[in-house]
C-alpha cells in the first residue's frame, strides 16, 4: 500500500490534476454564486481572452522550469515580440501573415540569447532574465520610436487573424491553445528532446556523464519558451489590439503561478502540460472573477502570490519529507 | 596514574546490511600520537563518528577523563576538548584566517566586531603552533595546506584535549606535512592526545607512538610504532582467508590486441604521468587506497573532468576525447563510484533510465518507441535479475544494488566495448556481488574489455587478469594476476619515502 | 575523497583575488562615463544636470544599499522595486488624506518596507523558499497591496513650499540662489554605516557566512535562521528608505510602477562586485554599480541616445559583469 502511495510521481500528479480541476469548478461555481452578471458566455469568453496568451506563456516557461532554471523575461519579450511585429505590419507594410511569423521569431531569439548564456556560460537564469528583461523592454521601445502600436480590428482587411480567437462565438482560441497544449505533451514527454530536458533539470550531472550534450537541450528549452512566448503575443493583440512598450512585468509572475500551481516542481525534473493548463485557466477565471466582484486587479495579484507562495511551499516540503 | 585520556570499549554499530563496528577496542593516551590503520571501509571513520556524535552505537562504552560520556553532537565533543579535523574542511572561504578560527565566538567591541583583537588572538595562536600563516588573508586564497593549518589552530583554540586527524596529508606537500608534523609533536609535547588516520605508512612509522589496525569492521591489534615493521602492519591490515576463488591465472591471450591504450595522463595533483594498455577481453584492475586518483584517472579519460595532457588511442588510433559525448562515441562507458549523484536520474524509470546512454537507438523519427524502450529494459532486468517491480519503476525506490544494476543495464544497453566500472560492488550485498562478477566475467568472455576500480582486495585478486596499483596519482605497479598478492599491492598501494 | 586536492602547490593570484580590486575598476568607468558624457555634451556638463543626476540616484543606491545583504547570502530580493511604491503610496496616503504629519507617514513607510522584509526573510529562511521565487511573489502582493493602499490613486508627498514638505530638503537644500545635493552626504553616511555593519558586526558577518557556506556556519552553532532572516529585513528597511527618497524627487507616485527599479539596484551592485552565487560584495562597490547604471540612464539622451537604450545598454552592462563574476571563478578553479 505504501509502495503504490510512495510511487509514481504519475500518481501525484493524477491527484493534482484532480484537485485543481475540483478548484476549478468550485471558484467558477462560487463566482457565479457571488456575482448575477457570471453566468452566461461573455464572463467566459472574457476568462478565456486572458487565458489564452498567458496560457501559452505558461506553456513556455514550464520547459524553462523543468530543466531546473527559470525566464521572467517572458512578459516583456511578449511586448517586445508584439510591438516589433505590429510595427513592421502598421508602419512599413509587412504583410500579416509574415508579421505573425515575425512575431515567433523574436520570441524565439530572446529564448536563444537567454539558453546561450544559462547553458554554455552557467550564468544564473534569474539574472539573464532580468537583464533580457531590460533589453527587451529597450529594444520594443527603439524599434517603435517608443509609441503604442494598435494591431488591426476586426473589421479591417488584415482583420482576419482575429478569427484565431474566435470565430462568432465559437472559442477558436480554445482550440489552438488545447491543440499546441497537447503537442507541448507529446513534445516532452515522448520525445528525445523532452526526455533530456526533464532528465537534466533532475540530475544534469548524470545526464552529462551518459554522454549526452546537456548545453544543447538546456538551451532548447529556452528556444521552446520563446517560440511560444512569442505566440502568446499573437494570441494578446488579438484579444487586447493594443500593445505599449515598457510593460509586460506583470505576467511573468502570474504565468510561473499557472505552471508551478499544476504541479511543475521548481527544482526541475518534474512537469506537467495538463496541470499547467488547468492552472492558467484558474488564474484567467480568478482575474475575471475578482473584477466581476467589483475589486480591482490588485487584489486578484495579492491572491496569486499568496497562492504560489503555498504551491511552491508544498511542493518544497513534500520534497524534503521524501528525503 | 592513568595517562590515558579516552578509551573506547567494545563499540558496536550495525547500518541495515552491514556491520560496521564489531566490538572494536580503541585507547588514547595524553602526549601520544596514535595511528589508526586499516583499509577503506575497514570502520575508521565511523569509529571516530561514533566519538564525536555524528552516529549514536549501538553498544559499548567512551571513557573521556575517566567519567564515560556519551556526545549527541560535533558541538558537544567539541565544547568537551574532543575536536576532529576533518579531510572535507569546513571553511567559510569569504572571510579571512581570524574570521574563520573565531567564528560563532566574536570579541566584541561597543556594537561591532574586535577585528583586531581577533587578528592578535589568531596571531599569538599560529605562533604557539609555529605555524606561519597571516590571520588577515582571506580564507579561499590559501592552499589547502595552510587552510587544514588554520582548522587545526581552530581545533587548538576550542581548548582541545584529543584531536582527531583524518588523512591529513592526503592534500599536503612535502614541506606542508613537514609543518604538520611540527606541530604534531608540540601538540604531543602539550599532553594532548592525538589520532592520526591515514595510510601513509611512512609517515606513520615517522611521527606516531602506537598503531592500531581495523579490517572489516573489527579490532585486529594495536602495536608500538618503534618495535614493528611495516610487514608486520600490512599483515594486519589485510591478513584474512579469502572464501572466493582468486584467479590465478589470466584469461587473456598473449596477442590479444589492445584496445585501450593512455599515454602519458596528466590531470592536475591525482593523475600524473599515468600510461597503460588495456586488451581486448581483460579485466585490468585498478587498485589503491583512497585519494590514490584511480577515480581521477577515470574521469579524465573519460572526459568527464579536464585533462591537461595525455594521448588516448582506441583500438590503435588515437581518440580526442574531451567531453563524456566524445568517450561514449568511441564506445567507453564509465559507472561512477557515486551513483545517487552521477549514476542514475532519480526521478525517472528504470526503462528511462536503461536506455539515458543510447537514446538515439529507441528514437523512430520524433518519437521515443517506448514499447522498444520497455522491451529492453526488462530484458536487461531479467538478465542481471534486477529486483524492480516493472520497468516503471521510479529508480529513486530501488534498493541500492539494484540501482547498480540499472547503471550497469544502461552501458549495455549502449554495446560499450570498454566499460570502467568504478567501485562496481560498493554497498552491494553478498550476492548480489557475485551476480555482478559472474556478469564482468560474461562481458570479457564475450570479447568487450572491463577496466575494474576497486579498493577490495578480495574483489580485485578474484576478477582481474591484470592489476595496475595507484599511489598519489601516480602509477606505482602492474601485475599479472599470477604473481599478486594482498602484500605485493599493498605494498605498491602505500606511499615510500625515497 | 578530499576537496581541493587539485590545488597546486602556491595559489595563482590575480589581479582579481586582490580585494577591493572590482571597486577600483568600477571607479574608473564611472570616471570615465562621466567624462565621456561631459566631453560629447555641453550641456551634460552643468550643473543642474550633476543635481538631476544625484536625484535620480537616490533611491537606487538605497535600493542597492539593502538589496546587497540578501544577495550576499546567494539570494535576491525582487520586491524592493515594486515595494517601495507600495510603502510610499502608503504612507503618502496617510499624510495626505489622512491628515498625519509627515515623519509619521514616514515612519509608516520604512515600517512597512521592514514588514515585508520580515516576510521574506521568513519565506527564504524558515519555510525554505527559493528567494527569487519568495521575493516574486512578495513583489506580486505589494504591487497589489500599493494599489489598495491609495485607493488606485496617485499619491503626491507635499510638495515644495507646502507644509510638511520639510522632507525633500533632506535630499536637495537651497541655500541662497543655488541648490546643493544634500542627500548626496546622507547616502555616504548610510553607506559608511551599512558598510560597518557589513564587515564589523556579527550580522554582517554571518551575512557573509551564510552565503560562503551555510553549512558550515550552522556547524558552527550560528542561529543561521535569525541572520537570514536579517539580511531581508535590512532590505526591506532600506526600501523604505528608498521610497522616502522616491517621494522627494517625483511629484507624483503612481501604483502599477516600480517593476524594473530593482533591476537598477541589483544590476547596479553585482556591477559594484557582489558575486551572484554569493559570499562576496561590498557596500561601496554597490553605490559606485549604481552610478554606473544612473550615468548610463541619465546620460545616453544627452548623445541623442533615447532613453530606452539605457535599458537595453543596462541590460548589457549586467551580462557583463556576471560574465566577469563567472571569468573570475573559472581562472582561480584551478585543475
Amino acid at each position: 500500500m505504501r509502495k503504490i502511495k510512495e510511487n509514481p510521481i504519475i500518481k501525484k500528479i493524477g491527484i493534482n490534476r484532480i484537485v485543481l480541476c475540483g478548484v476549478l469548478l468550485l471558484m467558477y461555481v462560487i463566482f457565479c454564486l457571488l456575482s448575477e452578471t457570471f453566468t452566461g458566455m461573455q464572463r467566459i469568453m472574457s476568462a478565456l481572452n486572458y487565458a489564452y496568451f498567458l496560457g501559452f506563456l505558461s506553456l513556455g516557461v514550464t520547459f524553462v522550469i523543468a530543466t531546473g532554471g527559470i525566464d521572467f523575461s517572458i512578459g516583456p519579450v511578449m511586448f517586445c515580440s508584439a510591438l516589433i511585429s505590429g510595427y513592421c505590419l502598421t508602419h512599413y507594410g509587412v504583410p500579416l501573415a509574415l508579421s505573425l511569423v515575425i512575431s515567433i521569431l523574436v520570441g524565439v531569439l530572446f529564448g536563444i540569447f537567454n539558453g546561450y548564456f544559462v547553458a554554455y556560460w552557467t550564468v544564473p537564469p534569474f539574472i539573464i532574465s532580468m537583464a533580457s528583461m531590460n533589453i527587451a523592454k529597450g529594444l520594443a521601445s527603439v524599434f517603435t520610436k517608443t509609441q503604442s502600436v494598435s494591431w488591426p480590428q476586426s473589421a479591417d482587411a488584415n482583420g482576419w487573424y482575429r478569427n484565431l480567437v474566435k470565430v462568432g462565438n465559437f472559442p477558436v482560441g480554445l482550440v489552438i491553445f488545447l491543440v499546441v497544449a497537447v503537442l507541448c505533451s507529446v513534445l516532452l514527454n515522448q520525445t528525445k528532446a523532452g526526455r533530456y530536458i526533464l532528465c537534466l533539470g533532475s540530475n544534469k550531472e548524470a545526464v552529462r556523464l551518459s554522454g549526452v550534450n546537456v548545453k544543447k537541450w538546456e538551451m532548447l528549452a529556452y528556444i521552446i519558451c520563446g517560440a511560444l512566448v512569442g505566440i502568446a503575443a499573437i494570441f494578446f493583440v488579438a484579444a487586447y489590439t493594443t500593445v505599449q512598450p515598457g510593460y509586460g512585468d506583470q505576467y511573468n509572475n502570474e504565468a510561473i503561478a499557472g505552471c508551478v500551481m499544476g504541479g511543475t516542481s521548481m527544482a526541475g525534473g518534474l512537469a506537467s502540460i495538463s496541470g499547467t493548463v488547468i492552472g492558467v485557466f484558474i488564474i484567467a477565471l480568478l482575474q475575471e472573477g475578482i473584477l466581476a466582484l467589483g475589486f480591482t486587479k490588485d487584489y486578484q495579484l495579492i491572491i496569486t502570490g499568496i497562492i504560489v507562495i503555498v504551491a511552491v511551499y508544498a511542493d518544497v516540503a513534500t520534497r524534503r519529507r521524501k528525503n | 596514574m592513568s595517562d590515558v585520556i579516552l578509551t573506547m570499549k567494545d563499540i558496536d554499530k550495525s547500518f541495515p546490511g552491514v556491520h560496521a563496528l564489531d566490538h572494536v577496542n580503541f585507547e588514547v593516551k595524553k602526549g601520544e600520537v596514535h595511528a589508526l590503520m586499516g583499509e577503506n571501509g575497514a570502520g575508521k571513520s565511523t569509529l571516530m563518528k561514533v566519538l564525536t556524535g555524528i552516529y549514536t552505537k549501538d553498544s559499548g562504552t567512551i571513557t573521556y577523563e575517566g567519567k564515560e560520556v556519551e556526545f549527541h553532537n560535533t558541538r558537544d565533543a567539541q565544547d568537551a576538548g574532543i575536536v576532529i579535523v576533518h579531510q572535507e574542511l569546513n571553511m567559510l572561504g569569504h572571510l579571512t584566517v581570524a574570521q574563520n578560527i573565531f567564528i560563532g565566538r566574536e570579541f566584541k567591541k561597543g556594537i561591532g566586531i574586535d577585528d583586531k583583537k581577533m587578528n592578535e588572538e589568531a596571531q599569538k595562536l599560529f605562533e604557539k603552533l609555529h605555524i606561519d600563516i597571516d590571520p588577515t588573508e582571506t580564507m579561499s586564497n590559501l592552499t589547502v595546506g595552510k587552510q587544514q593549518m588554520c582548522e587545526i589552530a581552530k581545533a587548538i583554540s576550542h581548548d582541545a584535549k584529543v584531536i582527531i586527524f583524518d588523512e591529513p596529508s592526503a592534500a599536503l606537500t612535502e614541506a606542508e606535512i613537514e609543518e604538520l608534523f611540527k606541530i604534531i609533536r608540540d601538540l604531543r609535547k602539550q599532553q594532548l592526545g592525538i589520532v592520526y588516520i591515514s595510510h601513509r605508512m611512512d609517515e606513520i612509522k615517522v611521527i606516531t607512538d602506537r598503531v592500531t589496525v581495523m579490517r572489516d569492521g573489527c579490532y585486529v591489534g594495536t602495536l608500538v610504532t618503534s618495535e614493528c615493521t611495516k610487514d608486520d602492519i600490512i599483515n594486519m591490515m589485510v591478513g584474512r582467508v579469502i572464501y572466493e576463488d582468486p584467479k590465478t591465472v589470466s584469461n587473456v591471450p598473449k596477442d590479444a590486441p589492445v584496445v585501450l591504450k593512455v599515454e602519458h595522463l596528466n590531470a592536475g595533483r591525482m593523475v600524473q604521468d599515468v600510461s597503460f594498455e588495456l586488451r581486448k577481453g581483460e579485466i585490468l584492475g585498478f587498485s589503491g587506497l583512497m585519494g590514490a586518483g584511480r577515480t581521477e584517472t577515470a574521469r579524465a579519460i573519460f572526459g568527464a573532468d579536464p585533462k591537461t595532457s595525455g594521448d588516448i588511442y582506441v583500438n590503435g588510433q588515437k581518440v580526442v576525447i574531451n567531453t563524456p559525448q566524445d568517450a561514449v562515441k568511441c564506445g567507453i562507458g564509465y559507472l561512477s563510484e557515486d551513483r545517487k549523484r552521477f549514476g542514475i536520474v532519480v526521478q525517472k524509470s528504470v526503462a528511462e533510465n536503461s536506455t539515458m546512454a543510447s537514446l538515439e537507438n529507441f528514437v523512430k523519427g520524433l518519437f521515443i518507441n517506448k514499447k522498444e524502450e520497455k522491451k529492453v529494459a526488462q530484458d536487461y532486468v531479467n538478465s542481471l535479475a534486477t529486483k524492480t517491480p516493472s520497468t516503471e519503476q521510479l529508480v529513486v525506490n530501488l534498493s541500492g544494488g539494484n540501482q547498480q544494476k540499472i547503471v550497469i543495464a544502461k552501458w549495455l544497453v549502449r554495446n560499450c566495448d570498454i566499460l570502467i566500472f568504478d567501485e562496481p560492488t560498493r554497498g552491494i550485498d553478498v550476492g548480489a556481488k557475485n551476480e555482478i562478477y559472474k556478469l564482468m566475467n560474461r562481458l570479457a568472455a564475450e570479447g568487450k574489455s572491463v577496466i575494474m576500480i576497486s579498493s577490495e582486495m578480495t574483489e580485485i585478486l578474484r576478477m582481474s587478469d591484470r592489476i595496475i596499483v595507484m599511489c598519489e596519482g601516480k602509477k606505482t605497479g602492474e601485475i599479472d594476476i599470477s604473481e599478486a598478492s594482498q602484500e605485493l599491492i599493498m605494498n605498491m598501494a602505500t606511499r615510500e619515502i625515497n | 575523497m578530499s576537496k581541493g586536492v587539485n590545488a597546486p602547490a602556491e595559489k595563482k593570484t590575480s589581479i582579481f583575488s586582490k580585494p577591493g580590486s572590482q571597486k577600483i575598476i568600477v571607479l574608473l568607468v564611472v570616471v570615465v562615463l562621466f567624462v565621456f558624457f561631459s566631453v560629447l555634451s555641453p550641456n551634460f556638463r552643468k550643473y543642474t544636470t550633476v543635481l538631476s543626476i544625484m536625484d535620480y540616484s537616490y533611491y537606487i543606491a538605497l535600493m542597492a544599499i539593502g538589496v546587497t545583504f540578501p544577495l550576499i547570502t546567494g539570494g535576491v530580493d525582487l520586491s524592493i522595486g515594486t515595494g517601495l511604491i507600495c510603502y510610499s503610496l502608503a504612507g503618502g496616503y496617510l499624510i495626505v488624506h489622512c491628515g498625519w504629519p509627515t515623519w509619521a507617514g514616514m515612519l509608516v513607510a520604512v515600517l512597512f518596507g521592514v514588514l515585508i522584509g520580515t516576510l521574506n526573510g521568513v519565506l527564504v529562511s524558515v519555510m525554505n523558499l527559493p528567494p527569487f521565487l519568495a521575493t516574486l511573489c512578495t513583489c506580486m502582493i505589494t504591487r497589489g497591496l500599493g494599489s489598495i493602499c491609495s485607493k488606485g490613486f496617485g499619491i503626491s508627498w507635499p510638495t515644495s513650499g507646502a507644509e510638511g514638505s520639510w522632507f525633500r530638503n533632506v535630499f536637495k537644500i537651497t541655500i541662497g540662489d543655488t541648490k546643493y545635493p544634500l542627500g548626496f552626504l546622507w547616502v555616504l553616511l548610510l553607506v559608511a554605516i551599512m558598510a560597518f555593519v557589513l564587515n564589523h558586526t556579527k550580522i554582517g558577518r554571518y551575512t557573509i557566512a551564510i552565503g560562503s557556506n551555510k553549512e558550515a556556519t550552522i556547524l558552527s552553532g550560528i542561529n543561521v535562521k535569525f541572520y537570514h532572516i536579517m539580511a531581508y529585513v535590512i532590505s526591506g528597511f532600506f526600501a523604505g528608505l528608498a521610497s522616502i527618497a522616491y517621494s522627494a524627487v517625483f511629484s507624483t507616485v503612481q501604483p502599477g510602477t516600480g517593476a524594473g527599479f530593482e533591476l537598477e539596484a541589483i544590476g547596479g551592485a553585482i556591477i559594484g562586485g557582489v558575486s551572484a552565487s554569493g559570499g562576496a560584495g561590498s557596500i561601496g562597490g554597490s553605490l559606485l554599480g549604481v552610478f554606473v547604471i544612473c550615468l548610463l540612464k541619465t546620460g545616453l539622451p544627452y548623445i541623442g541616445l533615447q532613453a530606452n537604450w539605457q535599458q537595453i545598454i543596462t541590460g548589457m552592462v549586467l551580462i557583463g559583469a556576471v560574465m566577469v563574476d563567472i571569468l573570475k571563478k573559472k581562472k582561480t578553479a584551478t585543475v
